[in-house]
């Protein structure tokens, strides 16, 4: 991808804990495992190597275990951690060289980020939390009230503007990270699994809404989860972190439709493929013994989705796409999705 | 809203902190109801306490007439000697009415920081008594030469196998140690801290007849009391204080008054009595006598002023 | 005190065997010390001096000598007396002396009485405020207003100093790992120091006074502010810090909204602390001429009664209680961060300015009329207190002597003279060694390496003989307060009930200053070593019993249901899980113990325990003696560094985890 077509752009990050970190990028070691390299050099490479570019608008979600490196990453990316070599552009600028007063500047007005555990001020009303980066920008308060309340009505939290963090619950906690991550109306927001502290079921509601968020707002999201189920949900692609190093990196069914490693074929095993696989993807050249019905359906279609119209059409349906058959598929092919049979 | 909250407080204190200005006009209402005191010419002192009651009696007299002419004065509670030129050099204590020091001041002094004032009319005796009891029954004893003789008596759990000889406060003036290393004595110097408990200690021996050799002093209305005899120790030259050791018994010796240069410079009524004072080892008696039964110091003295004027007069010439 | 971790090693076999090895070297110090007794003991005669005291009285001579035109004071130590004078003098001209040409204060009684009632009003509410008057009050009934008033002076003259001091400070050791590192040392020093010792050294350079009183106070009380502020902003979670950044915050704007408000709860409780801390030294600073209550206790010590010292300690109570609960009143007012409501707020509106008009009539009334001004002398219970416990200890001492008697008998014979024949009647170097050997054995090679320097260094002053009293009689009165300790702490740990029966006995026992133990235990036991440990056991005692207490209440549920369901009795379940469990709790509990102890064993120096603390006494009013009185101070604080050390180190290697 060319840098102007790209949101942001990370190039061969590298963030090394330990004595003379900038030593190991690069060395030998380097591509030690984690354990050796601790007990060798006393150092422990948090983050290994990552390049990847966004898309403006896209969401782009980073995902592994914990210990895997995602968080480190996702504050190596606004310099919360210095990294210890790399580069991270964005809209252009390498952020990484730039000045504290200029760094501080973009955290003001070009990127913001939502925690884990909400990181409000307790002490602060709702509104003023919202409001805080536009406070220490300078601005007045009518205005940055005005602000506030616009994306107070935006995410929801009508007539909890004067209520303190700690009278809300969880969910309407992160209804005002969100906000507040939304006050600057950033290029780029950072969410650092945004919904983990959450009940399933609010976290359920909560994804729903960034979605809806994405939707009308088209912010470009770098998304951190350990949660592949919503890595699936909300990820234009994902990136696969272990250990420190990105390990597969693409969207969400070739993720499923072609593990990498065996390290993401038990990531993905136990998704459900039909409720990500495309028909796409079982497409098959028509057997001899069989006649296409004639009826077809678009490749992008979700296999799930496909069920109905497959098993109504009593053979072999087409699957288009680009006005082209690419391919054909029948109830049986969809049935051994369904019953995690075959492999993809 | 814990910060409106602290606004709010904010505000009244302020609040009342104003009124306190407006109202710091009026104070002179109490003044004049207060001044009992004629309203002489005299400013503000501080007098040294000591921890021994003949000297709570001579000061609390000086204190007591001071007030009475107008002065303001403050009493502070301290150990003798170094501690309380300290204190008069650093200017937070103007009088000593009585020290026993044996010239240890003369530092002090020629810094600057005090003036010796003259005698106050006390001679002081320190010394090593027995209760009276014992010197009946051995005769002998009261000489030094031969308490080794009697050093059995006085063993304690406290002295090691050797006679128990209970010294005086770190507070006062002391050289116990001294004394038995330059006598040869077979005893263990105890500390005892306070004047109370060398009471106890005499109060005790006396009514149980136990053994006991212990520092005590007069002036001190207690010696009224309970009959002590005095141990003869060899004298000695008192005059060199730097002495390490080879001293051999406490000197009777006249008590002396230390001033700041501010007391002297003052020229007050203060000054006057500082100067002036002057009275007996039975005056001083006669008030700590008082003191001793429970009688508030201040009252103690003002009695004994009452039924002195012609000598408080003199004074204040 | 905190505990640090150490690198730690404990395997089980090892443990066993220390138990033999430690018994072995035990019998044959004893042994040893039988045969080489009164041999190489480094004795030195109170009055005389070592070479290395010699020296020190030289050097403070010299100190004495440039105190008129030294160019150190002149334009370091005199100016900072002298602000700090002028300071104390005017908060002392607000409630206590007469200021300028008045013959009253700024505030009479009763105004001094509204303007507390207002205050903890306006930091607390209406019932904490009700009981501060009521407490103030009550100091003027004992007939000791105007020292009580002093005290109160003086404690805040210095709390407010300590405060500008130790707040800023607090807050840069909060923000930098570095300033930390180097301040950490310092304040640990600071909480092991026994008070007695830093009073002489700063009366040298402050003279004699309230402003050396309040430098001494500050010394003590500051560490304590410096700690609690910065581990308040250490202990702001990370999450809203982290989102600050991230949102673009200078550092001074993360300061200042963000990490001083989300601190304030813990930087308050330092101002509580701040506050106990200083209002504790108010009685031992009277040795260096600070006003207040300190006097009458100190003069009922030295010369009068158990009576005046106990009403005075009252007082000193009384004070203490109103101080503590209106400040931790303003910290659980903070418990949230959410307001009350509008009309809650109205009400207390209406409140405040009522309290105000009230505290203004007050304040107007004390300065228009004598009753109001003056404490009327009529209010006055001081006499019936000072004779009901003056008779109590008197009937104590008459009728119970057998068990004063034989108490303090057996305690000296049985414990504290062979206990001291072995540590200070034997050769300098079998103790060095031994307990060097010790605590190679209890704390590890770092703490023998410790030990050894410590004691060398004591050896070099040449008050050998008189640390060595002092750490025996600081071992006897540390292994009587754990005996008691620990019961009363077991007890309370397991009953919840006993707990709240006994909490507030062990708050006041907390706050009364020890020279009023002093004072009854003189009168029970005389002049004599023991009274001194009587005293260190009676002050360390609630310390003792409030970790030991915690420390059993923290044993985790489930191991004792486990040990229950095994069919454990009371007793099994007492010493084979709860006192195990509780072992950091115990080791911790004997650190301050002996910290506690050795301070009060020190002010022993005044009842004929002789030792350091008479060095140091001494010291103070012979001036050939000052420099032995110096290094004697320093000796205590060896020889507490010595003792917190060997603890801390078997602290950390006890809290191994276990396989």
């Amino acid at each position: 991808m060319s840098e102007v077509s790209s949101a942001i752009s990370v190039n061969n990050l590298w963030q090394v804990f330990g004595p003379n970190p900038e030593k190991i990028v690069g060395s030998a070691d380097a591509s030690l495992p984690r354990a050796e390299l601790r007990e060798k050099t006393g150092n422990t490479a948090a983050v290994r190597d990552v390049s990847f570019d966004v898309a403006p608008g896209e969401v782009f979600v980073v995902m592994g275990l914990s210990g895997s490196g995602k968080s480190t990453l996702v504050r190596c990316l606004t310099r919360l951690i210095e990294p210890t070599s790399g580069s991270v552009v964005l809209n252009g600028e390498d952020i990484m060289k730039v000045s504290d007063a200029r760094l501080r500047e973009l955290r003001r007005t070009k990127f913001s980020m939502v925690f884990q555990n909400f990181g409000l001020l307790p002490h602060r009303k709702v509104i003023d939390n919202i409001a805080f980066a536009l406070e220490v920008n300078g601005v007045s308060k009518e205005k940055r009230h005005a602000r506030a309340n616009e994306v107070i009505e935006l995410v929801g939290l009508q007539g909890f503007a004067y209520a303190y963090p700690e009278q809300l619950s969880g969910g309407m906690q992160q209804r005002v990270g969100l906000a507040r991550a939304l006050a600057v109306n950033p290029d780029v927001m950072f969410l650092d699994e945004p919904f983990s502290a959450l009940d399933p079921l609010i976290r359920r509601d909560m994804q729903t809404e960034v979605i809806r968020l994405h939707e009308e707002l088209g912010k470009t999201m770098v998304f951190i989860t350990h949660d592949l189920s919503e890595a699936l949900k909300l990820g234009d692609r994902i990136a696969i972190m272990r250990d420190g190093a990105v390990v597969q990196m693409g969207t969400a069914e070739e993720l499923i439709a072609n593990p990498a490693d065996a390290y993401v074929e038990d990531f993905t095993r136990d998704i459900p493929k039909s409720h990500v696989l495309t028909v796409r993807t079982i497409a098959r050249p028509l057997a001899d013994t069989e006649t296409a019905t004639g009826r077809t359906i678009p490749a992008e279609t979700i296999i799930r989705d496909a069920t109905a119209a497959v098993l109504d059409a009593n053979g072999p349906v087409a699957v288009v796409a680009n006005g082209n058959v690419i391919g054909y598929i029948k109830s049986r092919d969809i049935l051994q999705v369904v019953g995690g049979g075959t492999e993809a | 809203m814990v910060r409106n909250k602290r606004v709010g407080a904010k505000a009244s204190v302020l609040a009342a902190a104003a009124a306190l200005l407006l109202s710091a006009c009026g104070g002179a209402g109490v003044d004049a109801e207060a001044s009992d005191a004629p309203a002489g010419d005299c400013g503000s002192y501080a007098i040294a306490m000591h921890a021994w009651v003949g000297y709570t009696a001579s000061a609390q007299v000086v204190t007591e007439i001071a007030k009475a002419n107008g002065c303001e004065i403050s009493q502070v509670t301290l150990a003798e000697a170094g501690v309380t030129y300290d204190a008069m050099e650093s200017g937070s204590v103007d009088l000593v009415i009585e020290d026993w020091g044996g010239g240890r001041w003369q530092e002090w002094a020629d810094r600057g920081a005090l003036v010796e004032v003259g005698e106050n009319g006390n001679i002081g005796l320190i010394g090593m008594y027995v209760p009276q009891w014992m010197a009946d029954e051995y005769p002998d004893i009261t000489d030094s030469a031969n308490l080794n003789k009697y050093a059995d008596l006085f063993v304690t759990d406290e002295s090691k196998g050797k006679g128990a000889w209970y010294e005086g406060p770190p507070g006062y003036t002391t050289i116990g140690e001294k004394m038995v290393s330059a006598n040869g004595l077979n005893f263990t110097v105890i500390s005892t801290g306070s004047e109370q408990a060398l009471i106890d200690v005499f109060t005790k021996a006396d009514a149980d007849k136990t053994a006991a050799i212990g520092y005590f002093y007069e002036p001190q209305n207690f010696l009224a009391k309970v009959p002590l005899a005095r141990i003869k120790f060899p004298a000695n030259d008192w005059t060199d204080p730097e002495q390490a050791s080879g001293l051999t018994d406490y000197p009777e010796s006249p008590l002396i008054k230390l001033a700041t240069p501010k007391v002297m410079d003052a020229n007050d009524a203060f000054t006057k009595i500082v100067k002036n004072f002057s009275w007996t080892n039975a005056d001083q008696n006669e008030v700590a006598a008082d003191i001793e039964s429970g009688t508030d110091p201040a009252v103690a003295a003002q009695k004994w002023i009452d039924a002195h004027k012609d000598i408080v007069d003199g004074w204040l010439k | 005190m905190s505990v640090r971790t150490e690198p730690i090693i404990a395997i089980t076999p090892k443990r066993i065997s220390r138990r033999w090895i430690l018994g072995g070297l035990l019998l044959s110090w004893i042994v040893l010390a039988q045969f080489l007794r009164g041999k190489a003991t480094l004795e030195l005669d109170n009055p005389d001096n070592s070479p290395f005291t010699t020296w020190a009285g030289e050097v403070a001579d010299s100190i004495r000598d440039n105190r008129t035109d030294g160019a150190a004071f002149k334009f370091f130590f005199n100016p900072i007396r002298e602000f700090i004078d002028g300071f104390v003098t005017l908060s002392r001209e607000l409630i206590a002396i007469p200021s300028g040409s008045s013959s009253i204060p700024v505030l009479g009684w009763l105004g001094v009485i509204s303007v507390i009632g207002f205050v903890v009003y306006a930091v607390s509410n209406i019932r904490m405020a009700t009981a501060a008057v009521a407490l103030t009050f009550a100091c003027g009934a004992l007939g000791l207003w105007t020292d009580s008033m002093d005290t109160l002076a003086m404690t805040f003259a210095a709390v407010i100093l300590s405060l500008a001091i130790g707040i800023p400070v607090g807050i840069w050791a909060g923000l930098s790992d570095r300033v930390l590192k180097a301040v950490t040392p310092i304040l640990d020093l600071a909480q092991i120091l026994p008070t007695l010792v830093y009073l002489a050294p700063l009366a040298l350079f402050f003279l004699i006074g309230p402003a050396s009183a309040t430098i001494a106070t500050m010394v003590y009380s500051i560490p304590i502010a410096v700690r609690l502020t910065a581990f308040g902003i250490r202990g702001v979670p990370t999450s809203p810090v982290e989102a600050s950044i991230s949102m673009g915050t200078t550092k001074r704007q993360l300061l200042q909204k963000v990490q001083l408000p989300m601190s304030s709860r813990t930087i308050i409780m330092g101002v509580n602390q701040t506050v106990m801390a200083a209002l504790s030294f108010v009685v031992i600073a009277a040795l260096i001429g600070a006003p207040g209550l300190g006097k009458p206790v100190i003069d009922a010590l030295i010369i009068r009664n158990v009576g005046e010292g106990f009403v005075a300690g009252i007082a000193v109570v009384l004070i203490a209680i109103m101080l503590d609960r209106s400040t931790s009143a303003a910290i659980s007012s903070q418990d949230t961060f959410v307001p009350p409501s509008d009309a809650d707020r109205k009400r207390r509106r209406i409140g405040l300015a009522i309290a105000g008009i009230l505290a203004i009539v007050g304040i107007v009334l004390s300065r228009q009329l004598a009753w109001a001004a003056f404490f009327p002398k009529q209010i006055d219970i001081s006499k019936q207190i000072a004779s009901a416990s003056d008779s109590s200890v008197k009937w104590v001492t008459e009728n119970m002597e057998f068990l004063t008697a034989g108490l303090s008998k057996a305690v000296t014979v049985g414990v504290l003279n062979p206990l001291e024949s072995v540590l200070a009647n034997s050769p300098w170097y079998l103790t060095v060694v031994m307990i060097t050997l010790m605590s190679l054995i209890l704390g590890g090679i770092r703490s023998a390496i410790v030990s050894a320097t410590l004691l060398g260094a004591i050896v070099a002053t040449g008050l050998w003989y008189d640390t060595m009293i002092t750490f025996t009689q600081t071992i006897v009165a540390t292994l009587l307060t754990m005996v008691v300790g620990v019961i009363a702490g077991v007890w309370i740990g397991r009953n919840a009930r006993a707990e709240r029966a006994l909490r507030p006995i062990l708050d006041a026992g907390q706050t009364l200053p020890a020279f009023v133990y002093l004072i009854p235990m003189l009168g029970f036991f005389g002049p004599s070593r023991f009274t001194a440990i009587a005293t260190g056991i009676v002050y360390s005692i609630p310390i003792v019993v409030k970790i030991v207490g915690q420390g059993i209440r923290d044993v985790p549920v489930n191991m004792i249901e486990a040990a229950t369901s095994t069919g454990s009795t009371k007793w099994q379940l007492i010493t084979k899980v709860q006192l195990p469990a509780a072992k950091k709790s115990l080791l911790l509990a004997t650190n301050q113990g002996l910290i506690f102890v050795l301070a009060v064993v020190v002010i022993g120096g005044f009842v004929g325990a002789g030792g350091l603390g008479y060095l140091v006494l001494l010291g103070s009013s012979k001036p050939e003696l000052q420099g032995k009185g110096l290094v004697a101070g320093f000796c205590i604080l060896l020889l507490g560094v010595m003792i917190d050390r060997i603890a801390q180190y078997m602290v950390a290697r006890n809290s191994a985890p276990k396989h």
